[in-house]
């Protein structure tokens, strides 16, 4: 008896599950085109995208829909990256339509193969708004940017004393010992963009002179030299006469416990612990105007063997419209990749401390291995203190 | 003991011919783990080993990238940092570990359950956890700086970011493990032996030095070297709430590994430290190994 009611409750439980999503979606699925979009962002981005993004799209285009897969735990985007470009050597489907951020530099030889469809205004119309200098292989859709920023707490900082060239900081972290801090190069970008700000100073300011390609230690020793100077100099001007924090969260968990007053921060990080109140309200940000700090983008790409590859053209070109991108900022503190002017005036004027034109980088591998090992023989290398 | 009964009953040709078959068949059982020590364990460190002397194929074998190491002060002051940061905090260890120890076998307070049960905690709480609880706890705006303020206490140091603040995660992570086995150490100390000595007039002192701890020198052997090898290799909790500089040596070499992709320093960098930990390994052993001797001779 009791089997022959587990059962049926069984069945009737199954077949409910199975109708369930006809009912749910409203629209019959087989009349939809679902795209495939493999993310491995941190939890603010693919909750977003499966939360707000996904609707939004769908509304906007009744007839697609969004398979959003969260590859974090199973290798990340790079294990499906190499499965792409396995799917183009045997000319199949790779089952993958959208990668919400993959650069195909990612995976050594990806970007040659030809596995990704190189792009230009006449796939996706707003590619036109984006800012011409982030675009560095046809192959990448840069869709979002962070950059490092200062933070500072505007309770103990007065507007006029806020920094606005290098020069003003460090008079300003001299002349309040113990109230600044960056974290340690190798554990967090904020950290590794300070350390590239006084590597730009000393090089008269032209980060172009790093590239990806051509990186000498004989030239990185004689260009970083300046650098070192100017960070064993402030040394002691700085939080606990120098306790670098273990990471970017660190660094931002002593500035909201009022420890410090000003800190190097990540554009993105900032602005949501803003939003969520993990930062104080006085918590103000600003950028410098000299060279500001680095920063980067995050590349969409698309398979060139992908299946439905017109509806990722499609979707590659929503992200990039100034309502998305204002959802974005808006919802995880994401700079938008389109210039600021596509924006609405409003928003753009209560980002202007923030918002640069430009956006320096620094080469990762060997140039930044070699940015990490110099600070800590010649910055980081205080003797044992209780 | 229950081998020792069996000793006296049994005549001796069969209890040999017992032993033997029973060695074989332990041997056997042994094999399989013995054998995926050697494979995963013993072969990879001795090539690791043989690769610092013989350094890219070199026919002759060169000290040079040890001597590399001891010439470069941030190597140097590395490896002195991690021996002192790992004997302060051996020493605070044993301290806590000794009189908790003592306090949850001879006391007869109903609270003792209550403390059993927190200190062993810490043994369920990931290290990184505790490590971030800590720096809200111990942090320059955390509970114990509020605390005192409130109190009118000024002038406190945060440990956080400072050699004290790892040594403060080590020796709360490491707690359980010291208890656990100085609490079995002291539960083989028969009570009659105390009570045989308190009848004499031994006062509490002569009973701790002369009747406990000789019986206990084993447990603390084996509680020191178990703690010195995991906190010579500790890497989550003073990663994140030591200082930048000095580093432990665990940290160091994941940097010149992943960072500087600098492989073969880092293996000159795992050697030393594996040197290290062998000295100790070579106590504890010896001191296991003695103690069963003299246990199999007794029996």
């Amino acid at each position: 008896m009791t089997t022959e009611i587990s059962r049926r409750i069984f069945l009737q439980s199954a077949a409910a599950s199975v109708t369930l999503p006809f009912f749910v979606s409203g629209v019959h699925a087989a009349d939809r085109t679902v795209i495939d979009v493999m993310t491995d962002g941190d939890t603010n981005v693919t909750d977003w995208w499966t939360n707000t993004l996904a609707p939004m799209f769908e509304k906007a285009n009744p007839d697609l829909s969004l398979n959003v897969v969260i590859t974090r735990a199973n290798g990340s985007n790079d294990v499906v990256g190499q499965r792409v470009v396995a799917a183009m050597q045997a000319k199949t489907d790779p089952k993958v339509d959208y990668f919400e951020e993959f650069d195909p530099r990612r995976v050594p030889g990806a970007a040659e193969s030809g596995a990704f469809e190189p792009v230009d205004t006449k796939k996706i119309p707003n590619l036109a708004l984006v800012n011409p200098g982030s675009i560095e292989i046809p192959q990448d859709i840069p869709y979002r940017a962070s950059q490092v920023l200062l933070a500072y707490n505007s309770a103990v900082v007065s507007p006029q004393d806020v920094p606005k060239t290098w020069a003003d900081l460090i008079a300003w972290i001299k002349g309040h010992p113990g109230q600044f801090i960056y974290c340690r190069p190798d554990k967090g970008g904020s950290g590794a963009y300070m350390v590239t700000r006084a590597i730009h100073e000393v090089n008269n300011r032209d980060f172009s002179l790093f590239k990806a390609d051509n990186f000498d230690a004989d030239v990185a020793k004689k260009r970083f030299a300046g650098a070192w100077d100017i960070l064993k100099d402030i040394e002691p001007y700085l939080y606990d006469k120098g306790s670098y924090p273990a990471g970017n969260n660190p660094t931002l968990q002593l500035f909201a416990g009022g420890a410090v007053s000003m800190i190097t921060a990540w554009s993105d990080q900032s602005l949501q612990g803003i939003s969520q109140g993990a930062l104080p309200d006085t918590t103000k940000l600003a950028q410098l105007q000299d060279l500001p700090f680095c920063g980067g983008y995050a590349f969409s790409s698309i398979p060139s063997q992908a299946a439905h590859k017109d509806a990722a053209f499609k979707l590659a070109n929503f992200m990039l419209t100034p309502p998305v991108q204002e959802q974005m900022l808006k919802d995880f503190g994401a700079f938008p990749s389109i210039e600021w002017s596509n924006l609405s005036p409003d928003l753009a004027a209560k980002y202007k401390d923030v918002v640069s034109t430009k956006m320096p980088s620094f080469p990762g591998g060997q140039w930044s291995a070699a940015l990490n090992d110099g600070w800590y023989s010649n910055v980081a290398t205080h003797t044992v203190r209780g | 003991m229950v081998a020792s009964i069996g000793e006296i009953s049994a005549p001796a040709g069969r209890r040999r011919a017992a032993r033997q078959n029973g060695g074989a068949l332990g041997l056997a059982l042994v094999a399989p783990a013995f054998g995926l020590m050697i494979l995963l364990i013993l072969l990879p460190a001795c090539r690791s080993l043989l690769g610092t002397i013989f350094p890219d194929g070199a026919a002759l074998p060169s000290l040079k990238s040890y001597q590399t190491f001891f010439a470069d002060t941030r190597s140097v002051s590395n490896l002195l940092f991690t021996i002192q940061v790992t004997v302060v905090t051996l020493a605070i260890l044993l301290t806590i570990g000794l009189t908790l120890a003592l306090y949850l076998r001879f006391s007869q307070s109903r609270f003792v359950g209550a403390i059993q049960i927190i200190a062993l905690f810490p043994l369920f709480v990931p290290g990184i956890v505790i490590s971030f609880a800590l720096i809200r706890f111990i942090g320059p705006t955390g509970l114990v700086a509020t605390t005192l303020h409130v109190l009118g206490i000024s002038g406190y140091q945060t440990p956080y970011l400072h050699p004290s603040g790892a040594i403060i995660g080590l020796v709360w992570e490491n707690i359980p493990l010291t208890i656990m086995l100085l609490t079995a150490g002291l539960a083989q100390i028969s009570n009659s032996s105390i009570e045989a000595a308190r009848d004499v007039g031994a006062g509490w002192f002569r009973i701790l030095s002369q009747i406990i701890l000789p019986q206990l020198t084993r447990s603390i052997v084996v509680a020191a070297s178990l703690n010195f090898l995991g906190i010579f290799g500790s890497f989550t909790v003073p990663y994140i709430l030591g200082p930048a500089a000095p580093q432990m040596m665990s940290i160091f070499m994941q940097n010149t590994f992943s960072e500087r992709h600098d492989s073969g320093v880092a293996e000159t960098q795992a050697a030393v430290t594996f040197l290290v930990c062998l000295l100790v390994g070579v106590i504890y052993t010896a001191c296991v190994f003695r103690d069963t001797a003299r246990n199999g001779k007794a029996g």
